[in-house]
């Protein structure tokens, strides 16, 4: 998942080219990676690709922060991991 | 320097008294008696604000070369006579609007419900122009769920008291957020939720209104791109191109003219603008219907008296004018 999620950044939303290659614990704000459009495209390709659903609620900067952050807000949003926490 | 200081306390400490005691009093009044006693302020703050009377009639005699002397000082009146009047459309909003909904009439509305049929919202793309705050609020009532993105001026203008800003918030604001689906989306530095916000609220099929032509904070200038706007070059942010097509949402523009009676108002919304092509193209598809209403109705645009947000929207007059923007008199914040 890391690997998909950095290559989508570093693919679609990193403007500058000396940020690259991405690291997964770059800040994606602190650097400007990620705008406010950038995060709409983001949210668009993680519901796309892992089949998952973000409320208004979800959409907090710290899910956001670094393709490790987004990677475990995914994982704990991810429908599998939803039905198994449901029990 | 003495003088300024006391003569900006005293527009400030009139446009408090205006909109927080006889604007609401006007509201309250047979619309003809209210919105000509609006028009009678109007026509004293435009002999009395002597810099801001300038420079809203060089620029618009700048920006719109087509326009004579004499018609130049008429929208320029007009200009203050609308601000005037704008005070008593929010103070009309009581009562779910009913007031000021029979003074507002609606036209292009099946532009909007062809649009919202299609399922995945509408952005309704407006510029700072007229009452259309007011007349958005009018269209919310209407049965249409409305919410704006945009930043209300006096939470950012520099120089204002804390108490300024909550008259403001308590005069204005409330009133206006009143009548919208969900919260004001303001796109501040640093909210990086705003257009995932506003995707929510188009994936839900309501309408999402932008306005286009606000000078791009510091934060967004690397996105602005170069457009035409008035006859000359403007550097602008082109989100809603960007926001339309990440969702699907048809794009739509609406523009509110005031008529000669200055009580009734036209809320004007288009077909769907073509989103094809690239980004600042389809941007400036938009832009150009902005410029062409605000040909139309010069007096209802905002921004003529500023120099400063001419200074940041990057517009420099037309080349067949060779008075540079930076001359003109600048006006107290």
């Amino acid at each position: 998942m890391e690997t998909v999620i950095n290559d989508y950044v570093s693919r679609e939303l990193v403007q500058d080219q000396s940020l690259l290659p991405l690291a997964d614990d770059t800040s994606l704000l602190e650097t400007g990676i990620l705008d406010s459009l950038g995060l709409l495209k983001l949210v668009v390709f993680l519901e796309e690709r892992f089949g998952i659903s973000m409320g208004d609620t979800d959409l907090l900067p710290e899910n956001f922060a670094s393709v490790n952050a987004i990677c475990d807000y995914v994982r704990a949003r991810e429908p599998g991991r939803t039905e198994a926490t449901n029990g | 320097m003495a003088d300024g200081r006391v003569a900006r306390l005293l527009r400030s400490a009139e446009g408090v008294a205006y909109w927080g005691a006889v604007a609401p009093v006007l509201a309250r009044m047979p619309a003809a008696l209210g919105y000509r006693i609006a028009c009678w302020r109007g026509d004293w703050l435009y002999r009395s604000h002597a810099a801001k009377r300038a420079n809203t009639e060089r620029h618009l005699r700048l920006f719109l070369g087509e326009l004579s002397r004499s018609a130049a000082r008429h929208a320029a009146r007009d200009w203050f006579r609308f601000a005037s009047c704008e005070a008593v459309d929010v103070m009309r909003l009581r009562h779910r609007a009913r007031p000021l909904r029979r003074l507002v009439e609606i036209e292009g509305r099946e532009h909007l419900e062809a649009a919202r049929a299609g399922g995945k919202g509408v952005i309704l793309c407006c510029a700072h122009f007229g009452s259309y705050n007011s007349a958005l609020s009018v269209l919310h009532t209407s049965g249409v769920p409305v919410t704006t993105i945009g930043r209300w001026q006096y939470k950012y203008t520099a120089g204002m008291s804390r108490f300024e800003r909550r008259f403001w918030d308590w005069v204005l604001a409330r009133r206006v957020r009143r009548h919208r689906q969900r919260p004001m989306i303001e796109p501040w530095p640093g909210r990086i939720e705003v257009a995932a916000l506003a995707a929510s609220a188009l994936r839900d099929n309501e309408v999402v209104t932008i306005s286009i032509d606000a000078p791009p904070l510091d934060a967004d200038k690397a996105r602005a791109v170069d457009v035409r706007f008035l006859g000359t070059h403007a550097r602008l942010v082109p989100g809603v191109v960007t926001l339309a097509r990440l969702t699907g949402a048809p794009v739509l523009m609406c523009s509110v003219y005031r008529s000669a009676d200055y009580r009734h108002q036209v809320l004007e919304i288009s077909a769907p603008v073509p989103m094809a092509g690239d980004t600042a193209a389809a941007f400036g598809r938009c832009v150009a219907e902005v410029s062409s209403a605000i040909r139309r109705s010069p007096a209802s645009w905002v921004y003529w008296p500023s120099p400063v947000d001419f200074d940041n929207l990057g517009m420099t007059p037309p080349n067949r004018y060779t008075t540079p923007v930076r001359r003109l008199i600048p006006v107290g914040v």
